[in-house]
């Protein structure tokens, strides 16, 4: 049977693994811009924070990321559920972009701006909430852009602890040697790091300036 | 970048509202995603012969009795896999042995005769984890080492303790599951004194009899249910000093699942005590070294047996 | 806002040292007062404190010794976010708020202090008028307008709460010639109208000559001298003559206030 006739076949379950994916990406990629962009906000406008939070960050990219689920596992109510773990360790990856681009796009802005604004008697919170993060926002996208198709790759690799997802697919296939549910792992996954990474990319457009 | 800002922006405030309207979305969809399903049986299973057969033989026999839709996640990568998978609710029932839920996943230690071990992890597991276990299937598939029946005949050998004053002399092959786990080669060796001259070769399982066979290997640890066993004539060494706990193939469920789905308790008792060490092998070899389709092999079998029609 | 009841300077320098945070002095000794209604200009080199000390008036920054009053009030005890709001505070680069339209920006203060939308969109239209505005611009966005027209929104902006106090640092500084001396006339214009008291930073003597009530002269972080710009043109100070001759023929247009 060819491709295209197995992945019709199969439709369900490459469904069902789309939305387990979608699920870890989603997920870690929401937390990670919670904690993200204060975390680069603060390190934007004090920059004693700088070294340490991005210092912190970019460690954390450069373990391994089977290693770091390797690390993980055996942690406490952490490690007993994969898809917990699959979500902390998606999170900590997804940090990096969303704390650089924060911190990039909140100094990116005119310190003009942030002088008359000041000048004029705007609190440090109405600064930040009506015209730095206003200001920033296509940048901070960008880095949300570029967590969100890097979350899409990784939770690929989590389905090798046991999470789910559309890496499930291409581990079975691996093992049953059957090239055709590789690609039934590999395609949607590949698609949906596409369409992220163009959605996200139209709507930066939208929000940036002409 | 600070040019573009001089010049920012003109939709900012919509873009605000955008961006609101989209984590909004966002988040309503992604909590449709989150894991769970309530008219379908998902069937899972680990990625060696054994398992995919009783798999296929779960997956079927729920088919016959019941009116649920029953998917199959087979060739999971792994007791982990299927552990982590059935406590999320992506599977609902997967074939184990007592031994391994024991040991690996259990983490206690092992001790106690076949029903004891069956009892102790059906309790813990309704206990603590939200699981059941079905009867079990009839058979014992615990670890076998064997060797090549020419050189049981020659030696006469019959149990591990004869066999251990060979050690140093032979080469090991084994599988990684075995060379890791709690339950494997580290308390074997204590057990019996085993030293080999050098460490033992990581194998597939599924390579490890025909390296048997080829004079690569002199001893290996496969399973008592092996379908290679007869075919390569191979002779599995008996286990005097019992190490090994007893490893009674069951099924384990959801609890979830079984309240959404009763009939399915009905099809597991219909399986206690069906399927006897030979039966295994021989369902083993079909698909080993027959190269029989599963779902052949599985009807075939539930039919002979008068669980389906 | 900001109705002034004391009879004393509305704004008040009382041997004010400020010291940058590696240590480098920038002001010391600075002793000032500015009188309600009047036009101080800060004249000066760039380096010699100028805006430094029109930073100190709405705080933007902190004297390290001396004490700084608005009102009688002194800066280190009061509200700082009132005390920036009762003051309208115009900078050279303006910063305008890129996202917002020039409605928006004027309404900056109003918003935040919570006024109606009519007294809001009342107040803009009245002050786009008389900033010389056409009223169809409140809808544009600053990068859509002159260099002009920006520095005019921004002055637009200072004045929307109606602050009793103006601080302009090098306004005009970034505009052509033609425009500057526009809005030079204009400010004269609206000085007389309304009446503000205001502190005006520059380097241009010209400038200082034309629009101040008082010319404060500054340099290396002193007050040399403050003086009614007649009074400058005849100084015998070293540094005030030292200005006036490097200005030279270019004074001549320049005698007397209130422009036409």
């Amino acid at each position: 049977m060819n491709l295209v006739h197995f992945l019709w076949q199969n439709h369900d379950q490459i469904m069902e693994l789309t939305l387990e994916h979608l699920w870890l990406v989603g997920i870690s990629t929401l937390l990670a811009v919670f904690v993200g962009i204060p975390l680069g906000v603060m390190s934007a406008h004090w920059p004693v924070w700088n070294k340490p939070v991005l210092g912190t960050a970019n460690i954390i990219q450069t373990i391994p990321s089977l290693a770091l689920f390797g690390f993980l596992l055996p942690v406490p109510w952490l490690g007993d559920r994969a898809d917990r773990l699959a979500i902390l360790a998606l999170t900590l990856y997804a940090l990096l972009p969303v704390i650089r681009n924060t911190y990039t796009g909140i100094r990116g802005v005119d310190p003009a701006v942030v002088e008359a604004g000041r000048g004029m008697g705007l609190t440090d919170g109405q600064l930040l909430f009506q015209v730095e993060l206003p200001l920033a926002v296509s940048v901070i996208l960008s880095g949300i852009r570029v967590a969100v198709v890097v979350s899409v790759g990784l939770a690929t690799i989590a389905a090798a602890i046991g999470a789910g997802g559309l890496g499930e697919f291409i581990f079975r296939g691996l093992a049953m040697v059957n090239n055709q549910l590789i690609l039934a792992g590999a395609i949607p996954a590949a698609v949906l790091a596409l369409s992220a990474d163009f959605g996200l990319g139209w709507l930066e457009k939208r929000l940036r300036p002409r | 970048m600070k040019r573009h800002q001089q010049h920012a922006c003109r939709r900012s405030f919509m873009g605000q509202r955008w961006t609101a309207g989209c984590v909004i979305l966002l988040s309503v969809l992604l909590s449709s995603c989150a894991p769970s399903h309530s008219n379908r049986i998902v069937v899972g299973s680990k990625n060696f012969t054994e398992s995919l057969m009783l798999g296929e033989l779960l997956a079927q026999q729920i088919e016959a009795h019941t009116t649920a839709k029953v998917e199959r996640r087979f060739y999971l990568a792994g007791t982990y896999i299927c552990q982590q998978a059935i406590l999320a609710g992506r599977i609902d029932i997967y074939p184990e042995y007592t031994g391994t839920a024991l040991t690996a996943i259990l983490k206690q230690k092992v001790g106690g005769d076949r029903a004891e071990v069956y009892q102790r992890v059906k309790s813990e597991y309704e206990a603590r984890l939200g699981l059941t276990l079905s009867p079990p299937f009839g058979f014992n598939d615990t670890f076998a080492l064997e060797i090549r029946g020419t050189d049981a005949r020659r030696l006469s050998l019959k149990t591990l303790s004869q066999a251990a004053a060979f050690a140093p002399q032979w080469r090991a092959g084994f599988g990684y599951e075995f060379m890791e786990r709690p339950d494997g080669y580290a308390g074997l060796a204590a057990a019996y004194g085993l030293h080999f001259a050098a460490p033992p070769r990581i194998m597939d399982l599924g390579l490890l009899a025909t390296a048997l066979k080829d004079h690569q290997i002199d001893i290996a640890a496969g399973n008592a249910t092996d379908g290679l066993i007869p075919a390569l004539d191979l002779f599995v060494l008996e286990d005097d000093r019992h190490y090994f706990p007893p490893y009674e193939a069951v099924a384990v469920i959801r609890q979830q699942a079984m309240r959404e789905h009763p009939e399915v308790a009905q099809a597991m008792s219909e399986l206690r005590g069906k399927i006897s060490d030979q039966e295994m092998q021989q369902l083993n070899f079909a698909l080993d070294g027959q190269h029989r389709d599963v779902k052949d092999v599985a009807h075939e079998f539930l039919r002979s047996k008068g669980l389906v029609r | 806002m900001g109705t002034d009841s004391t009879d004393g300077p509305v704004i008040e320098f009382r041997d004010v040292a400020y010291v940058l945070p590696n240590g480098q002095p920038l002001l010391s000794g600075l002793n000032l007062r500015v009188q309600r209604g009047e036009t101080l200009v800060l004249l000066g080199r760039s380096g010699s404190g100028k805006t430094t000390t029109l930073k100190l008036i709405n705080r933007l920054l902190t004297p390290r010794s001396g004490n700084v009053l608005v009102n009688g009030a002194s800066t280190a005890s009061s509200d700082v976010i009132r005390l920036r709001r009762s003051i309208g505070y115009v900078i050279q680069e303006v910063g305008l708020f890129p996202h917002f339209t020039v409605e928006r920006n004027i309404a900056l203060v109003p918003r935040v202090e919570g006024w109606t939308a009519q007294r809001i969109h009342q107040r803009v239209e009245e002050l786009l008028q008389m900033v010389g505005l056409e009223p169809q611009l409140g809808s544009r966005y600053p990068h859509q307008l002159s260099g002009g027209q920006r520095q005019r929104v921004g002055v637009a902006r200072a004045l929307a709460a109606d602050p009793a106090i103006l601080l302009m640092d090098e306004p005009f500084g970034a505009l052509d010639a033609i425009t500057r001396d526009q809005l030079q006339r204009e400010f004269l214009s609206l000085q007389q109208r309304l009446n503000k008291t205001v502190v005006f930073v520059t380097h241009d003597l010209r400038e200082a000559l034309r629009l101040g009530s008082r010319i404060a002269l500054m340099e290396a972080g002193r007050m040399v001298t403050v003086l009614s710009p007649t009074e400058f043109l005849q100084s015998t100070d070293p540094l005030a003559s030292a200005y006036v001759q490097a200005f030279g023929d270019r004074l001549d247009s320049v005698t007397s206030r209130g422009g036409s």
